[in-house]
This record gives C-alpha cells, structure tokens and sequence, in this order.
C-alpha cells in the first residue's frame, strides 16, 4: 500500500512500475525484454577509456583537529599519487555531520586539495540544518550532468524526506539531529523527490540508448535496508527512466561499506568511507561473495578508503577499492566489476 | 518385618516430604498481577529508553562520536556473545567493559562505572535489540539487530 502510494503521490503511472518489477525481477537487461537487440551488456557505444576516482562520507565535525579531517585528507593525497591522475573525482555526500556550515568549508578546503576537479552531491548530513543552504553555497547545484568521453554522467540529490518538523515544532538543530541518526523512528523514507524525476526524464530524453550512463547518488537504487534508509525510495522510477540504455552503472555512498546488486541494466556498488564503517544490516545481501571482512574497532582506519573506477573501451568498469587498512577479502581486492 | 518397618518408615517420611512442599507453596510468593507485570516492563523500557538515547547523543565522548555512529540499532555489539576473550581488552571481559573500551577509546571519552544506571540502560539498550538471539558464547560472527518495531520501512524480498 505505502507503494502504490508513492507513486500515486509522484504521478508515475502503474503501467511503468509494473514493467519496471518485472525488469528487475526477470530480465536480464532493458534491450532483451523490449526485443531492441543484442545479448544483454551487449557492446554500448565505444568510449576513450579512462579512470575517475570517488570519495564519500566523510562525516567532519565541527571540531579542530578531528581525526575524521585526517582520513578525508589521506583520500585526497591518495587520488592525488594515483599515477597517472584520474580525470576527476566524484564525492557521494556526507562532508559534514551536522550540516554546519564550517564542517563543509573544513571539507571543501580539503577537497579543493584535489589535483584534478571534482563534482560533489550532498547526503542528509549536509543538507537538514539549512535545508541545503551552505551546501549550495560551497558546491553549487545539487542535480547535474555531464559528459565526459563518451559517459554521460549524473548525479543527484536523493536524501530529501518528507516534512516531520513543522507539526512537530522542531528547530532546525533537532531537524538535523534526527537526521543523524541513522536507525531515526520519525524521519521518514528518503528520495530524489518527483521535480528530480522530472529533470532526469528531460536530462535523458535525447541520449541515444547506447550511452553508457554512471549515476551518483548518495542511496542505493535499490531496496537494501530502508531501516536504515539504505535505499532511495523514488528508485523504481529512476530505473524506470534509466531503463532504455544498454547499460547503467550506479554507485552510491551512504552504506560505509562493500555492496554489489545487479537489476536489469544497472549495476550498482556502495562506498567505503572516510570516517566508519557500518556493519551488514541483518538482511541476506544479493550478492554475499562480495562484502568486507568484520572490521577492528582498535583499528581507527579498517573499513575506510577511496576509490577508483577504470572504465574500458566497451563500458566495462572495474570498482577498485583503495583501503587505508588491509581488510577486504581477496575478490573485492581485485576489484568490483561494474 | 525389616522391609514393612523400611516400608512405614519410609511412608512417614515422604508424607513430612509432601507436608513440607504443601507448607512451602502456601507460603510462596503469588504471581505478578497484571498491573505488576506491565510495571516491571516498563520500567525495563524506561531503561532500555535511556540506554538508547545515551547510546545516540554523543554525551559520552568528546569527539562528537557516538556509540550509535559504528553501531546502529545496536548492531554489531553482539550482546549475545559475551563475556568472552576479546582482543582489545586483552582479556575474557563483559559488554559493559567493551561499552567502556569504546567510550574511552574511539569515543575520547571517560568510561563509566560498571554498576552504574547509565551502564545498565546501555547494557538493556544493546540486549534488547537482540532478544531472541540465541546465547552463543565467543561466536566470531558480527550480528545485526533484531528487526525493530518502529522505524520507516522494512526490506522487501529480491531488494527491488
């Protein structure tokens, strides 16, 4: 029921969604199930390849010297000895805590140590002290495109709820502190919202089914553990939009660890941080092969890290990721394949 | 002869034995009522209230750091499991010593007292979003929550 809702609230017809379960339940890939052609990841349109790199999470706190500073600026100086340079880095929300703003200009600082450039999208502990305020101010549009040697990359906002505050009276400091939890009881399911859905529909609609796509948001496209809003509750119909090309890689932060699912044509991994790991939530993942270890709690670094994605001539990816301690199994340490 | 004495001897005596746990019943203490009951369970869920709020709020550490940023619903602190040999306390410890290690180490903070109310609502807190986990001593297998009541959703099947 608080499905059919959902969509009825953001006006996305049953026909679509139906097609869309039915998608991610049974067929291998968007073009199989319309009959358009080829096998499925069948070769999308030949791309220059090359390597970008990704940071999120990094949780600082308006505190002097913290030791989540040190961690965001480990990430930095390990994409800036990457040799050679990736051609940009992609940053998946969470700078800040508490959405203050001197823990994103703290934030900025560091990234703006970055030696290649670098476009960021904001998670919800950036974004509910102000409603987005400072973080628009530092980095500007929180919805954006662009292409980059034959990739069309975008990225979104998609950690925007529904309002609990007003009838409740809250201020904006119990806003947010509500919003930092991560287990909060009264916060509701987060998503992209429909004016997002309607700007990707426009964004997509003259690209040709061949492209290949990267989309970046902060949650997973996917249903993992909405418990703990590990999930993007517009997701369906983003997949619903996404669902023409050959092949659509997703990567989001939020989830602080090792994650893989594939649905329809997308594939989708999560994001080590620099600042915790969470543990699994208690759901059996889809792909179990791939996770990280059981982290060290005397061990301040386990479970962090950056990341870098090498793309190939026909759009396969590989997902490296960079840990700052020695704890991923050895399948995930030879990198995810995207 | 010897065996009927044994035989009346023996009568007697298991007769005082059923007087004796007749007499022990009578004296017993009655069942909760209902009104008990519920009193006692709340109060249990008073604690376990407090113990959540001091496992989120960051009041224990001074680094802003809470035992709910690595631990969510209490996730991963296997309650279950303990006492048991762990490596940062270099010893077979308790969960209450492992709450303190935290508080005092990733948490910058100062433990508290093992007795202390604030260490029990922790302790109920973690303990109650694993009830019904089976008790499993030293099990090295990172356990999440039990799935809660509250809270805004729940996974589907297939994660779609």
């Amino acid at each position: 029921m608080k499905t059919i809702s959902r969509r009825q609230f953001l006006g996305i017809t049953t026909k679509m969604t139906a097609a869309t379960a039915f998608a991610g339940t049974f067929a291998p890939s968007a073009t199989s199930f319309f009959g358009l052609g080829g096998i499925a990841h069948a070769a999308t349109k030949k791309i220059t390849p090359f390597t970008f790199a990704i940071l999120t999470d990094a949780h600082l706190y308006d505190i002097k010297d913290h030791k989540f500073d040190a961690f965001l600026e480990k990430g930095v100086a390990d994409i800036n000895s990457m040799n050679p340079l990736p051609d940009f880095v992609l940053y998946a929300g969470d700078i800040g805590q508490s959405g203050k703003d001197s823990e994103l200009k703290k934030g900025k600082a560091i990234l703006d140590k970055l030696k290649v450039k670098y476009r960021v999208i904001p998670g919800e502990h950036d974004w509910y002290l102000d409603m987005g305020k400072s973080w628009k101010g530092h980095f500007g549009n929180e919805t954006w495109s662009f292409d980059h040697k034959g990739v069309h990359f975008i990225g979104m906002n998609s950690i925007l709820v529904p309002d609990f505050w007003t009838m409740a009276g809250l201020t904006p400091e119990e806003r947010m502190g509500r919003m930092e939890e991560l287990e909060c009881h009264n916060c509701g399911l987060w998503g992209v919202g429909s004016a997002q859905l309607e700007w990707l529909a426009k964004d997509v609609k003259n690209i040709s089914r061949d492209t290949p796509v990267v989309i970046l948001t902060h949650s997973p496209l996917w249903n993992y553990y909405p418990r703990w809003n590990f999930q993007t509750v517009d997701a369906p119909e983003i997949r619903e939009i996404l669902r023409k090309f050959e092949k659509v890689i997703a990567i989001h932060g939020h989830v602080h660890q090792v994650v893989y699912n594939q649905i329809g044509n997308i594939s989708s991994a999560g994001l080590l941080s620099t600042s915790w790991p969470w543990p699994y939530p208690p759901v059996e993942l889809p792909y179990p092969h791939l996770k990280m270890n059981r982290v060290d709690p005397g061990n301040f670094e386990d479970g962090l890290g950056s990341h870098a994605v090498n793309l190939a001539a026909d759009f396969m990816g590989t997902l490296n990721y960079r840990e700052f301690a020695h704890l991923l199994p050895e399948n995930v340490r030879r990198g995810l394949k995207l | 002869m010897n065996g009927k004495t044994f035989g009346i001897k023996a009568g007697v005596i298991a007769s005082s034995v059923v007087l004796a746990l007749l007499a022990a019943t009578a004296q017993a203490k009655e069942p909760r009522t209902p009104v008990q009951a519920e009193d006692e369970w709340n109060a249990l869920m008073a604690a376990v209230k407090k113990g959540d709020d001091l496992w989120h709020n960051g009041k224990l550490g001074t680094n802003g750091l809470a035992c709910g940023n690595c631990h969510p619903d209490g996730s991963a602190s296997n309650p279950h499991t303990w006492p048991k040999f762990q490596t940062n306390l270099g010893k077979v410890g308790t969960l209450r010593e492992m709450i303190n290690w935290c508080i005092a180490v990733p948490m910058q903070g100062k433990p508290l007292p093992l007795d202390s109310d604030d260490m029990i609502a922790m302790e109920a807190y973690a303990t109650y979003t694993h009830r019904g986990v089976a008790i499993a001593p030293a099990k090295d297998e990172q356990h999440g929550a039990v799935p809660v009541v509250s809270g805004p959703g729940y996974p589907t099947a297939g994660g779609h």
